[in-house]
């Protein structure tokens, strides 16, 4: 595979039994991804058994047990190719436990492939997800509604799952073309790699055409610098060094910074990257930088570093958007839980529960409801217990979203709307 | 049930730490059900080595809470930090 091409994170997500290892193990074949000892290995084993056709779940099986016993996994480890891109797939782990990870790790996809099975429609996986994927800063959502040879290739049903969808995606502000639905069947390979003769009434391209066609993804280096620190050390004959990854915008020798919620800032003094000095530092850097005039107790864990010209946001209270996950009661207001965002813990009270969204028409069912629980998605106001920078996820998508812990359980997840200084 | 893989990213709370001796530790750290499939270590700055094992769990409930509890507790670590998640 060629490295010259621009490189493209894909998640493939939706409803678990929907299909999508089929489909990963369907879009690595029909790009010549799978491995040919792979392909060996289960035509034997297809011809001992006296099975018949190939099983792309198989395959996956069996690509993951080999992994496993792989001395060392790279998650990033399904890959293929089209005419324009090098795509690497990441495959979302389906208990919502990790949406935390998901949120507060390094941002993991630039697009998404929902998928959703034409015989079932939307799911409570899929609404759960594609909330998820809006505020994880998804940029481009491609719809392939699976399993057509189920129902037949039926244009009605296929319809009947596109109007769904589009109710869904409308609830959460989610807009994407017309031609970004796609029927499928990844059993079958019904317009994965080529247009079917089984959809004589879809006149659109085919999934790799369509995945092809995206649009390449830029770092945000133009968003002002928002730099979370994950750790705080004294190195002897250098100083304070706080530990982090850039989020967005650009960090140069000789900026003047500002850390806040900490409310302190100095001029940068030297950045290192690998253990080498560097001049600047961008979007995805690791880095150590030490700042003229900062103690190791001035700063913490949970800061974010940032122009001193256009400082983080600290947030007195903000209004998200939240989708409720998991919760064996009710959430009403005074609900005290801890908020993980970027590199800070927080333990937040909601102060009020603003409007709860009706699921099938994205409309406010209710302006301030009582309570709100699980599958609930609602606008709420926040008020953390200490101070915490957070952005509206309209500005700073990458600090603009928070997960929220309770009881050991990921129980909502959320993005920032709006925050009050 | 599949398994996740996670690459957690571990600091150690100064560049003194021996990071063999801190490995260790991390290995007999982990919860049941867990384990560790490979260790890399990073160089990020003014000395500063990260260990960032890639840890297999199940995906189920809990997630990757309990490793990372148990790894924040180990003597010598600094910070504990899941920097990707996938399944396998």
């Amino acid at each position: 595979m060629s490295e010259d091409k621009p490189h493209q994170n894909l998640a493939i997500i939706g409803h678990v039994d929907h299909g999508k290892s089929t489909l990963v193990g369907r879009l690595l074949y029909e790009t010549g991804s799978v491995p040919e000892h792979v392909i060996e290995q289960h035509r034997e084993e297809a011809e001992e058994k006296g099975k018949g056709g190939f099983e792309f779940a198989y395959v996956m099986d069996n690509l993951a047990e080999e992994r496993e016993r792989g001395v060392t996994i790279d998650i990033a480890h399904q890959e293929f190719d089209t005419d324009e891109y090098y795509f690497t797939i990441v495959d979302t782990p389906g208990h919502r436990d990790f949406v935390k990870n998901m949120i507060t790790g390094a941002s993991q996809a630039d697009h998404a492939v929902l998928v959703v099975a034409a015989d079932d429609g939307v799911a409570p996986q899929t609404q759960e997800h594609v909330f998820l994927s809006r505020t994880l800063g998804i940029e481009k959502l491609i719809i392939a509604v699976n399993k057509m040879d189920v129902v037949d290739y039926s244009e009605d049903d296929y319809n009947d799952v596109v109007d769904e969808v589009n109710q869904l995606l409308n609830q959460v502000n989610f807009e994407v073309d017309d031609n970004s639905f796609i029927p499928i069947s990844a059993f079958e390979g019904d317009n994965v790699a080529e247009a079917s003769d089984n959809t004589p009434w879809y006149d659109g391209r085919t999934l790799l055409e369509t995945l092809n066609d995206l649009p390449e993804s830029e770092p945000p280096t133009d968003a002002p610098l928002r730099l979370p620190i994950q750790d705080v050390y004294t190195i002897s004959g250098i100083g304070t060094v706080p530990v982090g990854r850039i989020e967005t915008g650009v960090m140069n020798v000789g900026d003047d910074v500002s850390f806040q919620p900490s409310d302190v800032g100095g001029e940068v003094k030297t950045i290192e990257m690998h253990h080498e000095e560097v001049p600047k530092a961008e979007p995805g850097d690791n880095v150590g930088f030490n700042v003229r005039g900062i103690g190791k107790d001035d700063i913490r864990r949970g800061d974010v570093c940032g122009p001193a010209d256009d400082p983080p946001s600290v947030a007195e209270t903000f209004q998200a958007q939240v989708v409720v996950m998991q919760h064996p009661s009710v959430i009403t207001a005074g609900y005290t839980p801890v908020f993980h965002a970027h590199t800070a813990q927080v333990a937040c009270t909601i102060e009020s529960i603003d409007k709860k969204m009706d699921p099938s028409s994205g409309e406010v069912a209710e302006e301030n409801p009582d309570f709100i629980q699980s599958g609930d998605a609602a606008v709420v106001t926040i008020r953390p217990q200490k101070p915490l920078s957070i952005e509206p996820s309209s500005e700073i998508p990458e600090l603009g979203s928070f997960a929220i812990r309770d009881m050991g359980q990921t129980i909502a997840a959320g993005k920032v709307l709006e925050v009050n200084e | 049930m599949g398994k996740v893989a996670a690459k957690i990213k571990v600091m150690p709370d100064s560049p003194e730490m021996d990071l063999d001796t801190l490995q260790e530790r991390l290995e007999s750290s982990l919860p049941e059900g867990a384990k560790i499939n490979g260790v890399e270590r990073e160089e990020v700055a003014f000395g500063l080595v990260a260990l960032i094992p890639t840890v297999i769990v199940p995906d189920g409930a809990g997630g990757t809470e309990a490793v990372e509890e148990n790894f924040t507790e180990v003597e010598g670590v600094e910070s504990v930090d899941v920097e990707n998640v996938g399944r396998i």
